[in-house]
């Protein structure tokens, strides 16, 4: 079975960057990196759900968390899955300071935009990591 | 006994620190041996959001009371700082540029902003509140903000 | 002394990326959240809940919570229980989109149909809301 890169997304629902995360993910699964890429729920990792765990535990994983407590890279360590790289929204907004999502529902355009450049880093990462 | 004043706003833990000094703007001033140690309150952080970028002017700078020594970049907004005193920026928290959501994560210690030598410590004071007065405004401010939930 | 208002229901959706289901109960929880019931409801982040969030899982254990999860795996309905109490109430998505004949593909963005699932669910979690003030006043 061919290896896959899984990307799981922190999607916390209080704050707009959970939302980037989330659309970032699903911009390299479902559209850049399609077929070499998938994405789980955070909460099958740390609920200790066997199949998921199976999978963060036999594919190199990339975490995308919202906001600096960073639930995502931590719940994947503490599972044993292959941490591969971790990226934080904020990192990226950091280098796009005018692009701030207003809107947690709904992604605004700046989220949009965000979501779509942080894609395309992790996008970088997996074409590393496949190597 | 808690150093803090506390109370609970929807799930969040809102604190003030009993021993410091506060703008109405939510800054707190804690004097440490002549100096005056400036953050940001657990309130300002609340509601400003997660910190990306904390700037201030540079070390050395002379600020006056309520003038602007630097501004905190959320990800929702952009936060003037204003000096709760008049003096000169001695020192400033380098943590901050690597780590600034130590701002969020521990307003009333390693989150700290600036150190300032002041120049008029005795009459810059009387114009900041305590801990219970500014408790006491931010009850208000959330009373507010409550209401403006029921009126949509 | 200013009297703030007590009572609060916190609602606790699945992050649910891998299905429309998931997508359909985050964006009901933050509909009941911006419109339905904005003053009296809290969102609970399952992540930070899941990792021992110290505000999430005290608020948990001493207020009322509606869990609502995309599917039957029932992360969140499961964590509360674990962590901190029994939800006074738990909604699945798939319980709604069972006989809907809503599209499976569309989990990333939602279209007309679950969107509108989306508003009956956050309907029905509103009503919730209402049934658990009325019994914790």
């Amino acid at each position: 079975m061919q290896k896959k890169v899984i990307v799981i997304p922190c999607s916390g629902i209080g704050k707009a960057l959970g939302s980037v995360s989330r659309e970032a993910t699903y911009e390299v699964v479902e559209s850049l990196r399609k077929g070499v890429t998938e994405t789980t729920c955070l909460a099958l990792v740390t609920s200790g759900d066997e199949e998921t765990l199976q999978l963060v535990k036999t594919n190199k994983c990339i975490t995308v968390d919202g906001c600096p407590l960073q639930c995502a890279e931590k719940n994947v360590k503490l599972a044993g899955g292959e941490l591969a790289a971790s990226f934080r929204v904020v990192d990226t907004l950091k280098e796009n300071r005018k692009l701030k999502p207003k809107s947690v529902t709904f992604l605004d355009r700046d989220g949009q935009e965000l979501a779509i450049l942080l894609a395309k880093q992790i996008a970088e990462k997996v074409d590393e990591l496949l190597k | 006994m808690s150093e803090y004043l506390q109370t609970v706003f929807d799930k969040f833990e809102l604190r003030v620190h009993k021993e410091y000094h506060y703008t109405e703007d939510g800054l707190w001033a804690k004097i440490e041996d002549g100096r005056v140690r400036v953050g940001a309150s657990d309130y300002l952080q609340r509601t400003g959001g997660d910190v990306a970028f904390v700037e201030v002017i540079r070390q050395g700078s002379i600020v006056e009371r309520q003038a602007e020594f630097g501004t905190v970049e959320t990800a929702k907004t952009t936060v003037s700082l204003l000096s709760p005193i008049s003096g000169t920026i001695e020192q400033i928290n380098d943590m901050l540029s690597e780590k600034p959501e130590l701002v969020n994560s521990d307003p009333y210690r390693e989150g700290w902003l600036v150190i300032l030598a002041p120049r008029n410590l005795e009459d810059d004071l009387k114009m900041l509140m305590s801990a219970d007065q500014y408790f006491e405004l931010m009850l208000r401010k959330l009373e507010t903000e409550q209401r403006k939930l029921e009126v949509r | 002394m200013v009297d703030l208002p007590e009572k609060k229901v916190g609602i606790i959706s699945c992050s649910g990326d891998a299905c429309v289901e998931g997508t359909i109960s985050r964006v009901a929880t933050r509909l009941v959240l911006e419109k339905f019931r904005p003053e009296e409801t809290v969102t609970i982040c399952l992540p930070l809940f899941l990792a021992g969030g110290k505000e999430e899982r005290a608020f948990a254990k001493y207020y009322p919570t509606i869990t609502v999860d995309g599917c039957d795996k029932l992360c969140a309905k499961t964590a509360t229980e674990r962590y901190s109490a029994k939800p006074a109430s738990s909604i699945v998505i798939t319980d709604l989109t069972r006989n809907s004949g809503c599209s499976r593909s569309g989990r990333r963005k939602l279209d007309s149909g679950a969107l509108g699932l989306a508003e009956k669910a956050a309907e029905m979690i509103a009503k919730e809301v209402d049934q658990v003030l009325h019994y914790w006043r």
